[in-house]
């Protein structure tokens, strides 16, 4: 994929370039159509192409770990416990492994509405230009919201069998009542921690 | 100085030369793995591209001689 848009890029400059060079060509009707394409066209489309790549790119697992203060969050997915619901989820494939962050995390700073790109342009300030923080001391601006779990477990069966979660239902999608901060799944990302605890190690 | 005097050709050579440069930023972006080449896409290369694509449309409509 990324080669095509290269391949795309790079026809894109080369007609841009004889521009660059000759202006005068414009004046032939044929040349006119190909400065309207190679001035116009083209680098919109590569302009598209670009923001659908890195849109993608960005859901990965390896992209959001690949921030610094990001790292022990991805080893937390590691944790030998099943009560650390981000680990127990990772490591059982209940979400793709290659993008397991955005997965539980889709409204976070691009995804989300305006507010929370603003808030993602607020990390990168922070990261590069500030004092990046204490990655333990990291949170989501207004809490984890429950849609996020409940986009993938709101109608499955095991969910909604289960005694608790009926009776709870309404208030769970309200967000009167989180999945995590109510005492039921408490144990997140669990950084402070995180050298105390025992990491699975996969097969290959 | 106004817009249909500036002269297309040089109109063609600004457009060209940012479109370029942001095409270029964005060959970078797309190459470099980091959280930044988000960032250099979306602030650098986007805009060049979009200004190319602007000065050249402005060209058209306020320089390019009728047919």
């Amino acid at each position: 994929m990324i080669a095509v848009l290269i391949c795309q890029i790079v026809l894109s400059i080369v007609l841009a370039s004889v521009f660059l060079i000759r202006p005068s060509l414009t004046h032939a009707v044929g040349w006119k159509v190909l400065a309207f394409i190679g001035l116009f066209l083209l680098p919109a489309m590569c302009i598209v192409g670009g923001m659908n790549t890195h849109i993608q790119r960005s859901e990965q697992t390896r992209f959001c770990i690949s921030c610094h203060v990001m790292i022990p969050y991805g080893q937390s997915l590691y944790v030998e416990d099943p009560t650390h619901i981000p680990a127990q989820h990772f490591q059982n494939h209940r979400v793709p492994v290659g993008t397991a962050c955005y997965s539980c995390h889709a409204d976070y700073t691009i995804y989300g509405p305006l507010k929370d790109k603003l808030q993602g342009l607020k990390r990168i300030y922070t990261q590069y230009v500030s004092t990046p923080p204490d990655p333990a001391a990291i949170r989501i601006a207004g809490g984890f919201k429950n849609a996020q779990c409940l986009h993938c477990h709101l109608g499955a069966r095991n969910f909604e069998e289960n005694a608790v979660h009926a009776a709870l239902l309404d208030s769970l999608k309200s967000e009167q009542t989180s999945c995590l901060t109510s005492g039921c799944h408490d144990t997140a990302h669990d950084i402070a921690n995180l050298s105390h605890l025992k990491f699975w190690r996969p097969a290959q | 100085m106004r817009i249909s005097e500036i002269g297309m050709g040089r109109f063609l050579r600004i457009s060209s030369g940012l479109v370029i440069l942001g095409l270029v930023l964005e060959i970078v972006s797309l190459l470099w793995f980091h959280p930044l080449s988000f960032v250099l896409f979306t602030f650098l290369a986007s805009s060049a591209i979009g200004l190319g694509i602007l000065v050249y449309l402005v060209s058209l409509v306020f320089v390019a001689p009728p047919p």
